[in-house]
């Protein structure tokens, strides 16, 4: 089962810049924040492979959805098929991050980012799964593209959630406008190549340069 | 023939799977299935009529995608596909000669308020109008399905009650440990539509029948009603891309009997299963004869998570969302303070409240309108039930609506006018009551008297059907100051109520002290005689340390805590170390050393101290300011991290509870810098950021308009006005709602071009925030605080 990164945990924090020090009581409460986050959160995650196929442009179709974007087009070149795919920590983490807000919200701000580092961590497993799963038909996966990033509207949110019949599933929806509740989600699409993947983190296609998580490497 | 009449007479049989047999008709990835109501009637037709043949006894309409909800922009119309999928379903059966035809009814595909964003009674609407189209198009009954929201799964049954007179079915989608994606189990489930008045409800969907076999057994063991089981083909597997379903018609069949036996009444098929599912299965168990149902009577509520029976021990009902004597509480309800209010929840559920009194009645406030507003809040930060507290029957039936769960109702009583307006909203949203011995000529002095209007209540509640179980009496706790004799009679009549009666009992137990001194002492005391005497139930403060020490010292006493669990347990919650422990006396530097520290406890411990000898005003500007701007600065130099920013902010926090609740009994006028309005941007849920700045301005002594989040423009523009404010801060995470900023901003520059805004959140820079008009861009949390100080030093 997934697990918080603390280093990342930390890092969504603001902890990993000098100058501060993590004392010891800091580092109980969001230990602390850890256990009750893992005690209440109940990750799943739903996902499905569709054929990739390109109607024009920058424009591309998968699972009967239709996706215009230059960076997803881009990102996907040398992918034949994808994963759809979508995660939730579920309701009751976004409850109990908002009852912690009420009464110290130095804790909702730690459960927030144990939240995350959990949700990637699960993410991150079950792609390992699919990777396993691929492996033997010479195939990779890409790193997770989700709804929102570079270019690709989240106007589709609501499509391939149909499509994986998430909202039954794994209880994740999308409101009016297009947000993924509970808030602890993710949705994206994984391309299958034929290419080896160096990595799979996605600061580097991010244009908010000065983003303060960015990661450098 | 009213299948109602069936039921119980002979096993019946639902349809097998319409997605599997509409993708093997070749429904293509990404088309809406209702559309083919309209375009392909024949298939779907044909889809009833096989089913029909296989021997089932109801078929259910293609209608399971056609919320107006899910509909919208698809080009498919809700009525229009509803009628149509209806009377295909009615031709397939008429052909046949046998069948009923049920009006299948699915999620909306969105979360509720407010965990999602669809308003409750939106909801209710939106289902209304499949509910009367399917109705008019000659459906027989309504199967709600798939429901994996109690919240949800109650605004669709409202909506058929209210648009119909057709039976109501309804099953929900648990995982294999028996619980809903949104977090509610299978009491909480029975509790919620029981009391909604369903006739039948049971399991679909999610499980194969492997699965579903752990879970019968505890729905059995809860429900009065008729059940249905409809599990899938077994568990899906993902084969090529295609989901598989793996359970033979013959294993299905196996199954489907071993249910029957146990007591299911309804059987039929969810996803992956055939029309050769269906023939087995009827087949099987077609001469079953039906296992009679047992009535479960049982006084309990409920919450969306999980129920609370009331037995043997005392059930205990936290009091503290009521204005009755509580300033700050008041002044909290007059300014729209919701998140004060819902602070009382959580720290009254951390003391070991099991339900919670709300509460809001003030002469001068809409309590309907109130209750509406405080209600989903609380709904979404604790999995209590709550009990709804309210003498204005109309605001009592707009909670009622709006409650998720089965609630416990305070109260009615004896008087004609009373049972007449709050028996017949018992029927319709369920709940139990809590109900008041007194009736026209007052409170009866003695026991005979209060037991005399008991019983009256019970007849009257007969008359519409509401078990006594559902009634839980409060023989009314009279001043023991006043008459010396009042606490025997109404300990006497808690006994004669639980043993000639049988009805459970509860008590509001701090009335007894009034105008007596330590009036806990005779609180706790008096608490546990009735408990000795067979109280179920007490309304009382649970932060307070004599009623919750007299509490589990019974249960243990009363044998009612195995091993004196529970009363150890409390015993060390209490003793519970809450770091380096400065001491409290020490003088001035404590204060500051402990909100600079985040030290909540020695801060406030230090606070109350100092305020026996100085001015709270004095403690604020020598002590807390200095503290804060302190802190202030060590963050913004990168010495201090944000979670140590907001531990001094909470410290901080508290202490000023504790002053200002002494300058309000002082009569003096709290100093506030200026008002800020805040808001998260329409189409944006997520609030933490938002709420981070809240904490830091308050501290910084601000008063903070909070509108919440998803905030319509029209919204801020309202506040920015009502309050005269000159400052608004608006959050939004996503790029696609920091559009929605920008709308906001031309707003306000358009109408209320004296105000100024600044601007955070994820994904904006110095430039976008330019861009879009903002006076300021906060990078971070402490920033906003000091634009605030220069908007408001600039203005004076």
């Amino acid at each position: 089962m997934a697990e918080i990164d603390w280093k990342e945990t930390r890092r969504y924090l603001g902890l990993h810049r000098p100058g501060g020090t993590v004392d010891h009581r800091l580092e109980e409460s969001l230990h602390a924040c850890g256990r009750e986050l893992t005690a209440v959160a109940v990750p799943r995650a739903v996902w499905k492979r569709a054929e990739l196929v390109r109607e024009g442009k920058n424009v591309l179709s998968a699972g009967g959805i239709r996706l215009e974007s230059r960076s997803l087009f881009r990102h996907l070149r040398d992918c034949r098929g994808v994963y759809l795919f979508a995660a939730t920590l579920g309701a009751e983490t976004d409850r109990l991050i908002r009852r912690a807000g009420l009464v110290d919200m130095s804790r909702a701000v730690m459960l927030q980012a144990c939240a995350a580092s959990l949700l990637e961590a699960w993410c991150d497993e079950k792609c390992d799964e699919l990777a396993r799963q691929v492996e033997e038909e010479g195939l990779y996966l890409k790193p997770r593209f989700s709804p929102g990033y570079g270019d690709l509207s989240i106007a589709c949110q609501q499509q391939l959630l149909e499509e994986l019949e998430a909202p039954k599933r794994i209880g994740l929806t999308a409101t009016a406008e297009q947000m993924l509740t509970p808030t602890k989600s993710v949705t994206a699409l994984i391309g299958l190549t034929p290419d080896p993947q160096p990595c799979r983190t996605g600061c580097s296609t991010c244009k908010k340069t000065d983003c303060a998580f960015r990661k450098t490497e | 023939m009213d299948i109602r009449d069936e039921l119980g007479r002979r096993m019946l049989f639902f349809d097998g799977a319409m997605g599997t047999m509409l993708q093997a008709a070749g429904l293509p990835a990404g088309e809406i299935p209702e559309r083919w109501n309209l375009s392909r009637p024949d298939i779907i037709r044909e889809i009833h009529r096989t089913y029909l043949e296989a021997g089932c006894d109801i078929v259910l309409s293609n209608t399971f995608g056609a919320s107006p909800v899910k509909l919208e922009n698809s080009g498919v119309g809700t009525e229009d596909t509803v009628a149509a999928a209806v009377r295909l379903a009615r031709q397939a059966v008429e052909e046949a000669g046998r069948g009923w035809v049920a009006l299948d009814i699915g999620p909306t595909g969105r979360l509720l308020r407010p965990t999602g964003d669809l308003p409750f009674e939106e909801a209710v609407s939106a289902f209304g109008r499949q509910v009367r189209a399917g109705a008019e198009a000659g459906a027989e009954l309504v199967l709600i399905e798939t429901m994996s929201d109690l919240y949800e799964l109650k605004a669709a049954v409202l909506a058929a009650k209210e648009n119909c007179t057709l039976p109501v079915f309804a099953t929900l989608i648990f995982d294999a440990s028996g619980k809903l994606l949104t977090g509610g189990d299978i009491p909480a489930a029975v509790a919620l539509l029981e009391g909604l008045g369903v006739d039948a409800l049971g399991l679909n969907c999610g499980l194969g029948p492997k699965q579903m076999a752990k879970l019968l057994p505890d729905l059995l063991d809860w429900t009065s009603l008729p059940v249905i089981i409809t599990p899938n083909a077994g568990l899906p597997e993902c084969v090529d891309g295609c989901t598989r379903f793996n359970v033979t018609p013959e294993d299905f069949a196996a199954s489907m009997l071993d249910f029957a036996e146990q007591g299911a009444w309804m059987l039929g098929g969810c996803c992956g299963t055939t029309p050769d599912h269906i023939a087995r299965m009827v087949e099987a168990c077609r001469d079953v004869k039906p296992i009679p149902l047992t009535r479960k009577s049982r006084t309990w509520v409920s919450s969306y998570a999980k129920t609370v029976v009331f037995g043997k021990k005392p059930v205990l009902i936290g009091e503290r969302i009521n204005p009755t004597g509580k300033s700050r509480l008041k002044q909290a309800l007059r300014e729209g303070d919701l998140d004060y209010i819902l602070r009382e929840g959580v720290t009254q559920q951390q003391s070991g409240a099991m339900v919670l009194d709300v509460n809001v009645g003030l002469p001068d406030l809409d309590e309907g309108a109130m209750l509406c507003r405080i209600l989903p809040e609380l709904q979404g930060i604790t999995d209590l039930p709550l009990q709804i507290d309210t003498a204005d029957f109309s605001a009592m039936e707009r909670a009622l609506r709006l409650y998720n769960g089965r609630p416990l109702i305070n109260s009615v009583c004896g008087k004609q006018e009373s049972m007449d307006a709050v028996f017949p909203l018992m029927k319709k949203y369920g709940g139990t009551v809590i109900a008041l011995t007194l009736d026209e000529s007052g409170i009866p002095a003695t026991t005979e008297g209060r037991l005399a209007v008991a019983r009256r209540i019970l007849n009257e509640a007969a008359r519409y059907g509401i078990p006594r179980e559902d009634i839980i009496f409060d023989p009314l706790a009279m001043t023991v100051s006043a008459d010396q004799t009042a606490a025997a009679t109404t300990l006497e009549a808690l006994r004669r109520i639980r043993d000639e009666l049988g009805c459970k009992t509860s008590l509001g137990v701090s009335n007894i002290s009034f105008g007596l001194p330590r009036r806990e002492t005779v609180n706790a005391a008096f608490f546990l005689m009735a408990m000795q005497n067979g109280l179920a139930a007490a309304i009382m403060n649970p932060n307070s340390r004599a009623m919750m020490d007299a509490f589990y010292a019974y249960g243990a006493l009363a044998g009612l805590d195995p091993n004196c669990t529970d009363y150890i347990a409390h015993c060390e919650g209490e003793a519970s170390p809450t770091g380096p422990t400065p001491a409290p006396s020490a003088g001035g530097p404590v204060l500051s050393e402990s909100v600079i520290h985040g030290l909540r406890e020695n801060a406030v411990s230090a606070a109350r101290a100092e305020l026996a000898s100085r001015e709270p005003m004095d403690l604020i500007d020598r002590e807390l300011i200095p503290a804060l701007d302190f802190v202030g600065r060590e963050f913004e130099a990168g010495r201090l991290y944000l979670p140590q920013l907001l531990m001094s902010a909470e410290a901080a926090r508290s202490v000023f509870d504790l002053i200002k609740a002494k300058i309000q009994a002082a009569g003096g006028e709290q100093v506030v810098k200026g008002t800020v309005v805040l808001a998260t941007v329409k189409g944006d849920v997520h609030d933490i950021g938002k709420n981070i700045v809240k904490v830091l301005l308050e501290n910084y002594g601000y008063r903070v308009v909070d509108l919440g989040k998803d905030v319509d423009p029209e919204r801020v523009l309202e506040a920015v006005r009502r309050e005269k404010v000159r400052l608004v801060g608006l959050s939004a995470l996503m790029t696609t709602t920091v559009t929605r900023m920008a709308e906001t901003i031309r707003l306000l520059r358009r109408d209320a071009p004296g105000c100024l805004v600044m601007v955070g959140g994820a994904v904006l820079t110095e430039d976008y925030a330019r861009q879009i008009d903002a006076d300021f861009y906060g990078p971070d949390a402490m920033s906003s605080v000091r634009y605030a100080d220069r908007v408001f030093a600039a203005g004076k």
